[in-house]
Parts: structure tokens; C-alpha cells; sequence
């Protein structure tokens, strides 16, 4: 049959996948977007990879004084690191390439292990993430969000992530091992920070929380088990579990949608994620059992899968939509805890504690046996208030309570607590004899899995470093 | 069995299949060495992908590829491809037979350090361009083996744009590092290759260079 204004050769086929198995089907949805995937990866990586000879050529035809050889050189060894860079890419590494040194964290989702790269010798830090755990409590989105984030970024202020890789029951994460531990084991161990240290802390996590922001993010869970201190003491981000990026991947139900459509199902409209919370107030203040109840727990809650919501901004468990500012609402929040010694809406629930989130204005109380300057306490009022009012970036920055801040180099300085190492996989800043329930070596899997590897398609990631040799 | 009357051509080559492409524009800009980089790496790394995306391709008609539907390895009416066997005498094979030996020869080429380097400091070996000869031909016949006998699965299962574009990448990235003698593409009068007139046809419509 043919119709008017076709080609000569147009033919009609008639398609079906009635002859097909479902297996069939499905793979060939699969491949599809795999090979989608794999096209859009590649003509990023040749721009990306042509920005950086180009940048790197004129960064030497505008250097009059270096002599042409040694030019030379530097662009042979910029073809070496890309070539280095691909061959990474024909290397599958896998859990046997890496031993664990020590675990030594856990998360909602999984443990972080310090482990050490068998035939290089360097040390990572691992994080296993389980992905069934993660499908069942659709935190998919939250994860490809947090690869992006960490992938992204060279920042000074955020984790890096080197590799990533994945078998049918785990993802793997491989960054860099911060050796000083965490800001929420550090104020376990000091209980309060005087002004001056808390200056330090809460500053650097300004700059941390802007550089997020910059990268298009919005952190939505800063709390101090994410502040994680370097080898020198200054403060690096981790744990973009939560974060929302602008990227459609981002979007839990860009994932139900991706599942759906592999296997046949039309996907309905997608589920809006926030719950509402209506529930009664109750206007209990906090005591000194609660606290002690709250400090008592504070591990087991970072332990757990709900978290802990002390640093949250009330318009997140609102439906109405929030931007950056609530990051800053929760650098408020841990700012009081530096100063006073526990989160200023803590209670003996978590359900407590979010009734007195959204009535902040009747529960942000400063207790009158600790003594605040001024400026700090000013500090803390203008970002633990309603989105509207909370401080912008720039004007937190100009705030009197960081008088002599300078804001340039503050990174370069001398922080108030060094970590004192012994060697490089000293882990004596984490507490290690708390975890003694997670297994030494992360189980792997050995069964193939089923369509959902869908879901975290591109989630192979090879960082290309340009300063330092990973791997 | 004759193929259908009514169509003189194979479907591969009719309106509006030809045509379909998930890739537009030049191939140039993911096929061209980078500047100051191996070209042993860059062509690694490539076959390395390729061969992970045929078998993923050949992965989802390998149930519709059988002893029965396919007991030889054609690639037009009048071409069977023969391997040869360890005896060095040239075989007939049952196309799934032959597919396997290939991508299993392939994988093993690619597992194997001294081919296929991976550890830092480790070179390409002299023979590493033949060699990738030799598995550019072999995955050539694969392409031309599923076009000519599963391009219907194909269209069924609406992957046509995608395994066009993976070809045409495929025959891009063999011209530019003379990966591909034309007789392997086109084969010979008496016995023509299928895909033979899909590569003239590309070149006439654009998607690849003439
Ligand atoms: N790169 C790292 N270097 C050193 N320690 C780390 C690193 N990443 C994480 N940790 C340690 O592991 C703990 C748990 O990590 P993380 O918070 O990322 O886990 P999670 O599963 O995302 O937890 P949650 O989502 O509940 O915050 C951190 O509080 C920290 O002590």
C-alpha cells in the first residue's frame, strides 16, 4: 500500500510484541535506553574533553615566559591523563579490588567503610548502598541526585567522589577518606563549642552551603553527621541523599516512570513525595530529661531510615514548595547546637520535634543558664525564621557575629581542632566500637538481578581528575 | 524460504526505516581522536563500547536467533559467512553458534591484559591494529547477520533508530581508523553483502560521509 506524497520504497510495517517473551521486551527497552544513555555521555565527554586542551592551550600561548618545551610537555601530559582517563573506563573494578580497612560509619541506607585499593595501595572511603532498600523507600531519585552533586563538583567543599560502581544488590561509592571525622561525634565529644570555634564551623559551612548552591542544588539536609571534617580540620559536605537537583533524574517519578515503561505499565500521575503534617500542637517546652533523652539517642538516629528532622525547615513538611533558603534555616539550627548543646526544637520524638518546627515562633527559646553574645544569638534569629525573612548569602557573610572572618581564606587558616593521625587510615575519630553489628566486608551479590537496574542506569561514574592521580 | 514478493528490497533498506536514527548530525565529534591522546587507547575504549552494545542489541533477538531459524550465518540471500575452526579448515555454523564463538572470542580478547592492557604502565602490544582488524570484521558480520535476518524483530521491538545509529557509528569509527576493508562491507558481485547498500545509502542521505 501506498500513499500519496510517501517515497517510492515507503513501506508500512505493523508492529507487535505479541511474538515476543516479556524478557525480550523488556531488554529491548533497556537497551534502548542504555544506548540513549551511552550517546549523550559520549558527546559530553568529547566536549568536556575539548574544553579542557583548549583551556589548557591558551592558559600557555597567553604565558610568554615558559619555554616552549616545557609547554610541549605539559600538553603531552594532559593527552596522557585523558588517556589514563579512558582506559579507567575499560577497567571494571569491582568490591575485590578494594579491602576494608574499618567500617566506620552508617547511614539510613548503608555502611561507609575506610578500605584501601589492593594494588595501589591509596585510601578511599566506601559507602554500600542497598538498592532494594533504596526502591522500597523511593529514594532512587535521591541518589542519582547525589551521585550528580558529588560527580559535578571540584569544589573544595563537597566530598569527591572518585568511582562508582554496582552489582545486582549494591551500589558502591568510592570518595575520598575525610580522616577527622564528623561534626555530630565532635559535639558528642565536646557538648558545646565556645563562640570563636562555633565561628569557624558555622562560617566555612556558609561557604559549603553557597558552593551547593551555585552547583544548581539545594542541600535540604545539612545536619551535622553531614559536616565531615578533612585532615587539616576545615569542613567538607557529604550525604546528598536528599538533595533536589534541576535535573529531570532527579525527579523520584522520572524513576517510577523509567520502571513503568519497562515493563508495559502506564504510569499514572506521579505521586506527589511530601506528606502533609496536620496534627495537634502541643505546647511542651524542652526539659533537661528531654534533652538528655535526645543526646542519648542522637546516634541511633542518624542510625535510622526516618533521621532525624531537628534541622529541618518547616517549609520542606509544608506542600508549598521552598528554595536554598532552607539550608540556611538548618546551618541556624546547628549553630544553636554548637552553642548550647542540643538542636533548638529537640524532643524525646520526632514527631515532637516537628510540631515544634512549624511553630517555631513559640518554641525557639534560648535557655538562660548559657550566655550568648549578642551577635550570635542575632545570628541564630535570622536564620531560624520564616523563609521570607531568613538572611540571603551575602548579608549572612556581612552579619556582625563574623566580625575578622575573612572570607577568602578562611580554608587556608589554622583550624581550631587538627586531627592528630598516626598514619593514613587512622580512624580513631570515628566510633568504631559502636558499629560492631556491621559486617567487616560488604556482602556483594552474586545473583543477577531484574529490571530494576533499570533504575540506576548511569550510575557507573569514573571521576577525571586533573590534579591528582585517582587510582 | 523466498522472501515476500511484494517487497523487492530488504526492509532495512525501505522508507521510512532507513532513515531512522537516534543520532543526528556528524558523527565527527564522537569518532575523531582527541588532540595528545593514544590512538591505541581511544580505539580500545571504543571497541570496548561497541562490543557492549552489539551484544546488548544481539541480547534482545537471541531468542528469535535460533539453530532451526537460522542454521547458517547469512548476511544476504547468497552469503554465509564460515568460521574458521581450530583446524584451520572453514566451517558452515548455525548463526547463533557463530555469533557466540565471536563475541566469546572477542570477550576474551578483551579480558586479556596483554591485548587489551588495563593496569597502569602496561603497553599496547605491536600486533594490537590487526588485531582490531580482525574483531572489527568479525563484529561487522554480526551487524550484517541481524540486519539481513532479524530486521522485522527489530522494527517490532521499535529499536530500529537505535541499532541504525549504533551501525552507522560503527561503520564511521572503522573508515576514519581503517578498521574496514570496503570487500567486508560490500562484499563481491557474486555475493553480496546486505548492508553493502545500507552504507551507499547513508552516504547518499547524509548520515554518513562519503
Ligand atoms: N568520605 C568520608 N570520609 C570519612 N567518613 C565518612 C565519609 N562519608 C561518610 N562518612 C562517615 O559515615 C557516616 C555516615 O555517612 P552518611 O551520612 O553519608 O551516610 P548516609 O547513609 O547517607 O546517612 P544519612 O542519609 O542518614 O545521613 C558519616 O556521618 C561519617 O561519619
Amino acid at each position: 500500500p501506498q500513499a500519496s506524497g510517501k517515497p517510492a520504497d515507503y513501506v508500512y510495517f505493523d508492529r507487535t510484541t505479541s511474538g515476543f517473551s516479556e524478557d525480550a521486551v523488556q531488554r529491548a527497552k533497556g537497551a534502548q535506553l542504555k544506548l540513549e544513555h551511552y550517546y549523550k555521555v559520549a558527546v559530553e565527554a568529547a566536549i568536556e574533553r575539548n574544553t579542557r586542551r583548549v583551556e589548557l592551550e591558551r592558559k600557555l600561548a597567553a604565558d610568554a615566559m615558559m619555554p616552549d618545551e616545557r609547554k610541549q610537555r605539559q600538553l603531552i601530559q594532559l593527552g596522557k591523563k585523558e588517556s589514563t582517563f579512558l582506559r579507567l573506563r575499560r577497567t571494571r573494578l569491582g568490591l575485590d579490588d578494594f579491602r576494608t580497612v574499618k567500617v566506620i560509619g552508617k547511614g539510613a541506607f548503608g555502611e561507609v567503610r575506610l578500605v584501601q585499593k589492593t594494588d595501589t595501595g591509596k585510601i578511599y572511603a566506601m559507602k554500600t548502598l542497598k538498592k532494594e532498600e533504596m526502591l522500597k523507600k523511593d529514594q532512587l531519585a535521591h541518589v542519582r541526585a547525589e551521585r550528580d552533586v558529588l560527580a559535578e563538583s571540584n569544589s573544595p567543599w563537597v566530598v569527591q567522589l572518585y568511582y562508582s560502581f554496582q552489582d545486582p544488590m549494591y551500589l558502591y561509592l568510592i570518595m575520598e577518606f575525610l580522616p577527622g571525622g564528623d561534626l555530630m561525634t565532635m559535639l558528642i565529644k565536646y557538648d558545646t563549642f565556645s563562640e570563636d570555634v562555633t565561628r569557624f564551623y558555622i562560617a566555612e559551612c556558609v561557604l559549603a552551603i553557597e558552593a551547593v548552591h551555585k552547583l544548581g542544588f539545594i542541600h535540604r539536609d545539612i545536619k551535622p553527621d553531614n559536616i565531615l571534617i578533612d585532615k587539616d580540620g576545615h569542613i567538607k559536605l557529604s550525604d546528598f541523599g536528599l538533595s533536589t537537583g534541576f535535573h529531570k533524574q532527579h525527579d523520584s517519578s522520572y524513576y517510577q516512570r523509567l520502571l513503568d515503561s519497562a515493563t508495559g505499565v502506564q504510569s499514572p500521575t506521579a505521586a506527589a513525595r511530601n506528606s502533609v503534617m496536620v496534627n495537634a500542637i502541643h505546647l511542651t517546652m524542652t526539659s533537661k530529661d528531654q534533652i538528655a533523652t535526645w543526646k542519648a539517642n542522637r546516634r541511633k538516629l542518624a542510625y535510622s531510615t526516618v533521621g532525624t528532622p531537628d534541622y529541618i525547615a518547616p517549609e520542606i513538611f509544608r506542600q508549598q514548595g521552598y528554595g536554598n533558603e532552607c539550608d540556611w534555616w538548618s546551618l541556624g539550627a546547628i549553630m544553636f547546637e554548637c552553642l548550647v548543646g542540643y538542636p533548638p526544637f529537640c524532643s524525646e520524638s520526632t514527631h515532637e520535634t516537628y510540631q515544634k518546627i512549624m511553630n517555631w515562633q513559640y518554641h525557639l527559646v534560648f535557655p538562660d543558664d548559657v550566655h550568648l553574645s549578642r551577635e550570635s544569638e542575632d545570628l541564630i534569629r535570622r536564620l531560624i525564621t520564616s523563609a521570607e525573612r531568613r538572611l540571603p548569602v551575602d548579608q549572612i557573610k556581612l552579619h556582625p557575629f563574623f566580625f575578622g572572618v575573612d572570607w577568602n581564606t578562611i580554608r587556608h587558616i589554622d583550624a581550631p581542632f587538627v586531627p592528630h593521625l598516626r598514619s593514613i587510615t587512622d580512624t580513631s575519630y570515628f566510633p568504631t566500637d559502636e558499629l560492631d553489628q556491621v559486617p567487616e566486608e560488604p556482602a556483594g551479590a552474586d545473583s543477577t538481578g531484574s529490571n530494576k537496574d533499570l533504575a540506576f542506569l548511569g550510575y557507573t561514574f569514573k571521576r577525571f581528575t586533573l590534579n591528582s592521580t585517582a587510582f | 524460504t523466498s522472501p515476500a514478493p511484494a517487497i523487492n528490497k530488504p526492509l532495512y533498506l525501505c522508507s521510512p526505516f532507513v532513515d531512522a536514527a537516534l543520532v543526528k548530525g556528524n558523527f565527527k565529534t564522537i569518532v575523531m581522536l582527541p588532540k595528545y591522546v593514544d590512538v591505541n587507547e581511544w580505539v580500545a575504549t571504543n571497541i570496548f563500547d561497541f562490543y557492549q552494545n552489539i551484544n546488548m542489541f544481539y541480547g534482545i533477538i537471541t531468542e528469535c536467533c535460533t539453530q532451526q531459524s537460522c542454521p547458517s550465518m547469512a548476511a544476504s540471500p547468497s552469503l554465509n559467512y564460515t568460521w574458521i575452526n581450530q583446524d584451520r579448515k572453514s566451517v558452515q555454523l548455525p548463526a547463533p553458534t557463530y555469533i557466540d564463538y565471536v563475541m566469546t572470542w572477542v570477550q576474551n580478547l578483551m579480558d586479556d591484559e596483554t591485548v587489551f592492557p588495563t593496569k597502569a604502565g602496561r603497553d599496547f602490544p605491536p600486533a594490537f591494529p590487526s588485531t582490531i582488524k580482525h574483531v572489527y570484521r568479525q563484529l561487522l558480520r554480526v551487524f550484517a547477520h541481524i540486519y539481513h535476518a532479524h530486521y522485522p524483530q527489530i522494527l517490532h521491538l521499535r529499536s530500529e533508530p537505535h541499532f541504525n545509529s549504533l551501525f552507522a557509528h560503527f561503520l564511521a569509527f572503522g573508515r576514519e581508523y581503517e578498521l574496514l576493508d570496503i570487500k567486508d562491507v560490500k562484499g563481491t558481485a557474486n555475493s553480496p553483502v546486505g548492508i553493502g547498500a545500507l552504507w551507499e545509502r547513508w552516504k547518499e542521505n547524509g548520515i554518513l560521509e562519503g
